[in-house]
């Protein structure tokens, strides 16, 4: 057995698992060859100090860490696999979703039915100034517009109707009564 | 997995744990499978350490270890149904683990942490707390162990991530080629030939530094 050999059966050599004659060959190189000496104790010495390595410890939290995980676990696996609890959220969601439609599609309603709801919605917008001038000059010129039935607005009115009223009530210019 | 309310409900669960201390793998896990949910903290308390150390030895960091083995904890507890039960769960449990600390080493590789890693790696070495060693032995052997112990770890990070596995699970954990195939993923003949080639480099890297 040569070197390249030796290392190529090494594995099986240092588990023991060579056949008889392997075996043999094996030992009588070794024996012979100082290199492969070598390389066998460092792989040996190698070993025997990787296991006797002090082993690692889980730290103090590992066990507290593990159940919180495990319990988020449970909880997405009830959610997941549970079918009353599908169904009850589902429905949860349905309900959610109808009255939240059923809401837009009155509104919606509701805006094309009175256009003052849009403006009531909205911010108020500023008469113009215009505006004040125009309802002064009407509510002057047309009082009676403010009180309808005031007999007194209607006596002084001097409007062509009233102005036929006062015609009517002018004393004669003969007066024949004593 | 309930959070215990009084002492004696916390004295019946620890007879409870202390039955399945006596049971094999496979029981404890049919009594989880029945039901019996302490019966996952005895599998926790059997694997924790042993996948803590064959992850910690497989990608060389402390506390990413301790993370993927929470992560193997919950893999286990998610699929434990679909768990085939005619096999050992520690090659399962195993197999996941191997999985993991693989992806782990994939993503570190594209990912140039790894460096700052590795640096602070060494610096933590100088934080450890001290160890009582032999005081029958004699300093400059101490300090041989010692220097052979830094040694080893470093021979064994140095192997190419394949091979690492094959050789942690050979050599430390004591896996047979069987086992190790399964856990893998990979025939007995390429194993074999990982371990032979991961075994040859270990001794490859070591021999220098020992004489």
């Amino acid at each position: 057995m040569d070197c390249c050999e030796f290392r190529e059966k090494y594995s099986d050599f240092a588990d023991g698992l060579l056949e008889e004659e392997a075996e043999l060959r094996a030992r009588r190189h070794l024996g012979a060859c100082a290199a492969c000496r070598r390389f066998d104790s460092a792989f040996r010495r190698g070993v025997s100090a990787l296991r006797d390595l002090p082993s690692v410890e889980v730290s103090r939290s590992f066990g507290e860490r593990l159940r919180g995980q495990l319990r988020h676990e449970l909880v997405v696996r009830a959610l997941a696999v549970d079918p009353l609890s599908g169904a009850i959220a589902a429905l949860l969601v349905l309900v959610t979703v109808g009255v939240v439609t059923w809401d837009l599609a009155e509104l919606h309603t509701a805006r094309r039915a009175t256009p003052a709801v849009t403006t009531s919605a909205a911010p108020p917008v500023a008469q113009p100034v215009t505006a004040v001038p125009q309802f002064r000059d009407t509510i002057q010129a047309r009082p009676e517009l403010l009180h309808p039935f005031d007999p007194v607005l209607l006596i002084s009115d001097t409007s062509p109707a009233a102005d036929a009223g006062a015609a009517r009530f002018d004393v004669p210019a003969v007066w024949g009564g004593r | 997995m309930t959070l215990v309310a009084n002492s004696s409900l916390r004295g019946s669960r620890q007879g409870q744990a202390s039955v399945f201390a006596e049971l094999d793998d496979s029981h404890v896990v049919q009594a989880f499978l029945d039901g019996q949910s302490r019966a996952f903290d005895e599998l926790v308390a059997r694997y924790q350490a042993r996948l803590l150390n064959f992850i910690y030895r497989t990608i060389g960091d402390r506390e990413r270890s301790e993370d993927l083995v929470q992560e193997v904890f919950i893999r286990i507890y998610r699929h434990l149904h679909r768990f085939d039960q005619t096999k050992k769960f520690s090659t399962w449990a195993y197999t996941i683990a191997s999985n993991l600390a693989k992806n782990e080493l994939r993503n570190r590789s594209r990912n140039p942490l790894v460096l700052f890693q590795a640096i602070k790696k060494h610096w933590e070495a100088d934080h450890r707390p001290l160890q009582f060693e032999d005081s029958s032995s004699r300093p400059d052997d101490m300090y041989r162990k010692r220097h052979l112990r830094a040694l080893v770890e470093q021979s064994v990070e140095r192997l190419p991530e394949h091979h690492r596995v094959v050789f942690v699970l050979r050599e430390l954990e004591g896996k047979t080629y069987e086992e190790i195939a399964e856990i893998t993923g990979c025939n007995l003949g390429t194993v074999k030939s990982r371990l032979n080639r991961a075994r040859n480099s270990f001794a490859a890297i070591i021999a220098p530094h020992l004489d």
